[in-house]
């Protein structure tokens, strides 16, 4: 690292400005970035669905457990109870980690405690914006708000966001997006 | 709108269109048939040839009729700002595509086209799956001088108010890469997918010759038809490749049946990448391969995103210097040499700190990015080397990411998201706080390389620069080639 540098000019690897706060701070939370969080009635949308999604092989294992007459069958129900709770601890902090920040020129959104993922997306860049609400979503009042670059990668999605923030996300997105707005 | 005079596409169109059709029943017919044979020969027997053939004959007539309706119903248009496309028989569908919105025009030949001299004009938009106008069949000059007067108008060139009738010239264009045939079979050659079917048939062989069982050999004929297949794809798209340079952009022509002529305009290459196979090492060939919006996702076999099947180290260069003429690097024939095949300890690229081996054993101290004025330079991988260019000004957005491995080892990986394309770029497991603020000095790069970047006419942009180079006798960077040194 401290070798001289051929050709004078400095090196890339030099540290910026901002790179000693980042390291006290980590990837994941840039210097000077309010978060905003996500509507904890995701919490709600996300067991729900997960309830959904168990009650049939609960039932249907504890059915087989009763009537198969082998007690080892048992294991069947106690696995699917176990995922259960699984999820009851993990979707609350999973909804917790979720946060977006709506900076100058550019919108952040992270998520994710065991994988930990944190996307920029440039308003400039910004094709399209989806705002989507399933029928759970409808019932408790939340929609998400997904926006799309000319790039498949840029998985820009915020779930969780109570019905009228959506909207006004979507206008101030759309409004910031076309003053950048660049091509491709 | 001023109203626009509507044209039709080459009056042989249906012909060709409807022999497609013939061939898409006939192999249906036969992958029917040879679904089961018993039930074809049984058919065959109580209708007998005549009418077998009859009905054949009457599909076959049906699919030109089709494509003689399919052909009066369609239409194009242009005019300064757009071009009109007007297709569709029962489902009409009118498409409209602003012309600074080109990405890409190709000039596209099928073989049954070629014989009839008539081209396929396909006008490349940024837009999801199928987003491009098909102009097909025209003439094969009618094509090219439409295409010539579309990239010109793309390009902001005035030429006048009758430009229906005014044709815009050719651009000049220099000849500066060649792929010769030998070279082409050879690469294709010196690859795992020939060397691997020949090991394994040595080793069913060997199999075979001791247990005195011939049905082994024949167990391994699915990987040489697939191998074949795969080598014939690219030997056949590849085939007497040249790349030209022109003030409208890059001009690519290749291939063995179809005949492609590629335009990529200045300004649309979204991301490159310099590839070698560990096959390729002893002669330091390279493949060079891009991204643009309009081509959208493509698999390894398809050609329309390579910018040079295989070439020396210097021809690669050149490659990269034709889609990307200024790095914005002091040196930049050392830069990137350390890129394609530099070793650890190289200064101007940060890799991976130590923790990472456990990751990524063999090309931890390898896989790195540097920074210059104008692009991103991503290096990667030890044995299969690769490096990746992608300018500031087309960074669509970042992303970081870290598992719990990784942040165990203190490590996370940063990806710029491209546009759909075979190059994706990343960079795999930094040191975390240096991911972190890489993502945000990146996209405070992206965006000031956006603000400063040209508008989407090019020609006004070269305008401006030679106006500007007139005014400060800069060099004309255009001109100083990074490749041969």
């Amino acid at each position: 690292m401290t070798e001289p540098v051929p050709f004078g000019d400095p090196a890339p690897t030099a540290p910026a400005p901002g790179a000693s706060l980042l390291a006290q701070a980590g990837p994941f939370d840039p210097p000077n970035v309010r978060w905003q969080p996500v509507s904890r009635k995701l919490i709600t949308v996300r067991l729900t669905t997960v309830a959904i999604v168990l009650v049939l092989p609960l039932l249907g294992s504890i059915a087989l457990a009763a009537f198969g007459g082998v007690p080892g069958l048992w294991a069947i129900p106690g696995l699917v109870v176990l995922v259960g709770l699984w999820a009851v601890v993990l979707v609350p902090r999973q909804v917790r980690a979720m946060g977006y920040a709506e900076r100058d020129d550019d919108l952040l959104i992270r998520r994710g405690v065991m994988f930990r993922n944190l996307v920029v997306v440039p308003y400039g860049r910004m094709q399209f914006v989806d705002v989507q609400q399933g029928p759970l979503n409808r019932w408790c009042g939340i929609a998400t708000v997904q926006l799309h670059t000319a790039s498949p990668g840029s998985d820009a999605a915020i779930s969780g966001l109570a019905r009228e923030e959506a909207g006004r996300l979507r206008d101030r997105l759309a409004a910031r997006g076309e003053a950048q707005l660049a091509g491709l | 709108m001023a109203p626009v005079t509507w044209r039709r596409v080459h009056p042989v169109t249906p012909v060709v269109k409807g022999w497609k059709m013939v061939a898409a029943i006939l192999v249906i017919g036969a992958q029917q048939a040879g679904n089961n044979v018993r039930d074809a020969e049984e058919a065959l027997q109580t209708f007998g040839w005549g009418i077998f053939g009859a009905v054949l004959v009457g599909l076959g007539l049906l699919g030109f009729v089709y494509a003689f309706i399919a052909w009066r119903m369609t239409r194009y248009a242009i005019d300064d700002e757009l071009i009109y496309l007007q297709t569709g028989v029962v489902f009409r569908k009118q498409r409209s595509a602003p012309l600074d919105r080109i990405q890409a025009i190709d000039v596209v030949q099928p073989v049954l086209a070629r014989i009839l001299g008539l081209a396929e004009l396909k006008i490349e938009v940024a837009g999801g799956h199928d987003s491009a106008v098909r102009l097909s069949f025209l003439k094969e000059d009618a094509a090219q001088a439409l295409r010539n007067s579309l990239l010109a108008r793309a390009a902001g060139l005035d030429l006048g108010p009758d430009h229906q009738r005014q044709q815009a010239p050719a651009a000049p264009e220099r000849e500066v890469l060649v792929v010769p045939v030998g070279r082409l079979v050879v690469s294709l050659l010196r690859s795992f997918v020939v060397v691997v079917p020949i090991l394994a048939f040595a080793a069913t062989v060997a199999v075979a010759w001791f247990s005195r069982e011939v049905g082994a050999v024949f167990g391994i004929l699915p990987v040489f038809l697939g191998s074949a297949g795969y080598l014939w794809q690219r030997f056949s798209g590849e085939f007497h490749f040249r790349a030209a340079q022109s003030p409208d952009g890059v001009r690519l022509r290749h291939g063995l049946l179809e005949a492609r002529a590629q335009t990529v305009p200045p300004g649309r290459v979204q991301a490159v990448r310099l590839t070698q196979p560990f096959l390729w090492r002893g002669k330091d060939w390279w493949r060079v391969q891009i991204n643009v919006a309009g081509y959208g996702k493509a698999d390894e076999q398809q050609t329309e995103n390579v910018l040079l099947p295989v070439g020396e180290r210097s021809d690669a260069l050149l490659a990269l210097w034709l889609v990307l003429p200024d790095l914005g690097a002091q040196d930049p024939r050392g830069l990137l040499d350390a890129g394609l095949s530099g070793e650890a300890g190289d200064p101007r690229f940060v890799t991976s700190p130590r923790p990472a081996r456990w990751l990524d054993p063999w090309a931890w101290h390898r896989n790195g990015y540097t920074i210059t004025d104008r692009a991103l330079l991503v290096r990667r991988g030890r044995f299969n080397r690769e490096l990746v260019v992608v300018p500031h000004a087309r960074t669509q957005s970042l992303g970081v990411r870290q598992g719990p491995l990784q942040r165990r080892l203190g490590v996370a990986s940063v990806t710029l998201h491209s546009t759909p394309g075979p190059i994706r770029p990343l960079i795999a497991h930094l040191e975390a706080s240096a991911a972190g603020g890489l993502m945000v000095d990146q996209a405070a790069r992206a965006r000031q390389a956006r603000a400063a970047a040209g508008p989407e006419r090019w020609m006004l942009d070269l305008r401006e620069q030679a106006r500007a180079s007139l005014r400060t006798d800069a060099p004309a960077r255009l001109d100083l080639p990074i490749g041969p040194a």
